[in-house]
């Protein structure tokens, strides 16, 4: 039993330290200066790419705003529309169902580089191609599967029940929605936000292809460095895509967190 | 008569996306491929395009080493990413910050792992630097190709890197869902330990297991960002080669990319199938349970 418990350590510790080495590495280039060939660590570090991407004069910046503003839309649209689809599917039972679910999930696993390369005549005859909007839109179609499938299971288990009371105590339909509705899904609503916000910040090629290279976003200004093999400054944007990441996903779970004191008194 | 109507009101507005973007990418290029494309004068339909692409030695060796690094990497993500979840349940300790951290892959999109790959795996990576320090390699060209090679390595990797945490996390998630009464009855009938895992968790853990590894192979098999940027020239990966044939300034090219993009659909499609059907399992084992 013992000698057992120590060999699932060992292969714990070292399959999280192959996981987590590489990202190490990565924070460790986005502040090299010189890393020659064969030294084991950098010979001088130095801040050039972190200076490259916070100077105003090279927009930068302004990208990383606009790839967070796109995202933070497209999770809002993405929530607003997948909560009523969720509670239809967790809650009512109705004709065609079963299709209706399969339907929603199939793009989690249809490539989108299909479905982009065909929808794009389309968007350009309609005018959306190459404009923000656009690509908002096809953002919604890789989004829109986590959403449903994460807010389905939420509805499943919270169900209408809570939600009766309050209408038959006269409570009006919006009331019901934001005071009992609401803070139920919380949680489930955090996690769905989050993984929504990480799924639309790391599409590439959608936004390559519908966007035209008008709209620029914070992973087309990486491609070109990762592949021209410039590792410095890859990293750099690397560290600042990751680190925008886990600084939105505080503060969704903030947002969620103060909502919820806010309601607390309904759990008491 | 009202509320017969609800959920399907309800359900408009995500299907209005599904239908009009995604069921109609799909439409317009299967019309494509079929070689019906009236914004270049291609108005006749015809199954030539098929005949053309199928026969394609350059597809054909495309089709299988699409296949071939998505197989492996998603087997193995599945045996390394089970093998991870267990043994971070069977260690008792399981709080603290090394236990959750191995979800941090699961953030960083592939386009990075893709980065993380190249910076310890080329030729003057790390990798090939603690060689070198260890003295097993003496210059830099001793160490092995790894990126842009043949076998795909690279790719693979990547994709194991992203693979097993997302792996892990289901199977962890549930493992730890599992009634421990289970596994202390089977343990006091005088099983052991191998036999509580192979007989009681992975039969219990079977749905979850199938249907994340659905999950991680029709994604590889369709990306584009890694095999963008780690592939071979020769052979492309699938999706890699429809882009290309898409750019072609040439559009009458245009069917072809669709036609691959057809295949990379269809194929895919299979898997959703698949995917429904495991689900359907799932519910199964909930009503045993």
């Amino acid at each position: 039993m013992k000698k057992n418990n120590y060999i699932f350590k060992i292969t714990m510790y070292l399959l999280i330290f192959l996981l987590i080495s590489p990202l190490v590495i990565l924070v460790i280039w986005s502040f090299v200066r010189i890393w020659p060939w064969p030294n084991l660590l950098p010979r001088d570090y130095g801040l050039r790419g972190f200076k490259h991407v916070l100077d105003p004069s090279t927009k930068s910046l302004r990208v990383l705003f606009l790839s967070v503003g796109l995202s933070s839309l497209v999770t809002l649209c993405t929530l607003l529309i997948s909560i009523p689809a969720a509670k239809a599917l967790g809650v009512y039972e109705f004709r065609g169902k079963g299709f209706f679910k399969m339907l929603i999930l199939a793009p989690i696993i249809v490539p989108p580089v299909a479905v982009a390369m065909g929808i794009h005549i389309a968007f350009i005859k309609l005018g959306l191609a190459n404009t923000f909007l656009g690509v908002v839109f096809v953002h919604l179609v890789p989004c829109i599967p986590y959403a449903v499938r994460i807010l389905t299971n939420v509805f499943e288990i919270i169900g209408e029940s809570m939600e009766m009371q309050a209408r038959v105590l006269g409570a009006s339909p919006l009331q019901t929605f934001i005071k009992i509705t609401l803070p139920l899904m919380a949680p489930g609503l955090l996690s769905a936000g989050s993984l929504v916000f990480i799924v639309s910040l790391s599409q590439y090629f959608l936004t390559f292809l519908i966007g035209g290279g008008r709209i620029i976003t914070l992973p087309m200004l990486m491609f070109p460095y990762i592949q021209s093999g410039d590792r410095m400054m890859a990293s750099t944007y690397s560290i600042i895509f990751i680190v925008t990441a886990l600084i939105m996903l505080l503060i969704m779970e903030r947002i969620v967190r103060n909502y919820y004191k806010e309601q607390n008194y309904f759990y008491i | 008569m009202l509320k017969k109507f609800k959920p399907y009101v309800m359900l408009a507005p995500v299907m209005f996306i599904i239908l009009g973007i995604f069921t109609m990418g799909l439409a317009l290029g299967f019309f494509q491929s079929l070689g019906y494309f009236p914004a270049v004068g291609l108005k006749e339909f015809t199954l030539r395009y098929y005949k053309e692409v199928l026969t394609d030695i350059g597809f054909l060796d495309s089709l299988k080493f699409t296949l071939y690094t998505s197989f492996v990497s998603s087997t193995l993500a599945l045996i390394i990413g089970v093998l991870l979840a267990y043994s971070i349940f069977q260690s008792k300790s399981r709080k603290g910050v090394l236990y959750t951290i191995y979800k941090l892959p699961v953030i960083v999109p592939h386009s990075i792992a893709a980065l993380l790959v190249f910076n310890v795996l080329t030729q003057s990576g790390i990798l090939a630097r603690v060689l070198f320090y260890l003295g097993i390699i003496s210059e830099q060209t001793q160490f092995p190709s790894l990126i842009f090679d043949q076998n795909g390595i690279g790719i693979i990797i990547s994709y194991l890197w992203k693979g097993i945490p997302f792996i892990a996390m289901t199977v962890y998630t549930v493992l730890s869902n599992i009634n421990d009464k289970l596994t202390d009855a089977a343990l006091n009938l005088g099983a052991n330990r191998r036999q509580v895992f192979w007989k009681i968790l992975l039969p219990l853990l079977m749905p979850s297991i199938l249907s994340s590894y659905i999950i991680i192979f029709a994604f590889s098999f369709g990306a584009f960002e890694i095999p963008y940027l780690l592939g071979p020239t020769s052979p492309k990966l699938l999706p890699v080669k429809a882009y290309i044939e898409y750019i072609n300034p040439d559009l009458s090219h245009r069917p072809y990319s669709m036609v691959i993009n057809m295949v990379l659909a269809s194929y895919s499609l299979i898997l959703v199938w698949f995917y429904s059907k495991t689900f359907k399992l799932f519910s199964k084992f909930d009503e045993i349970s």
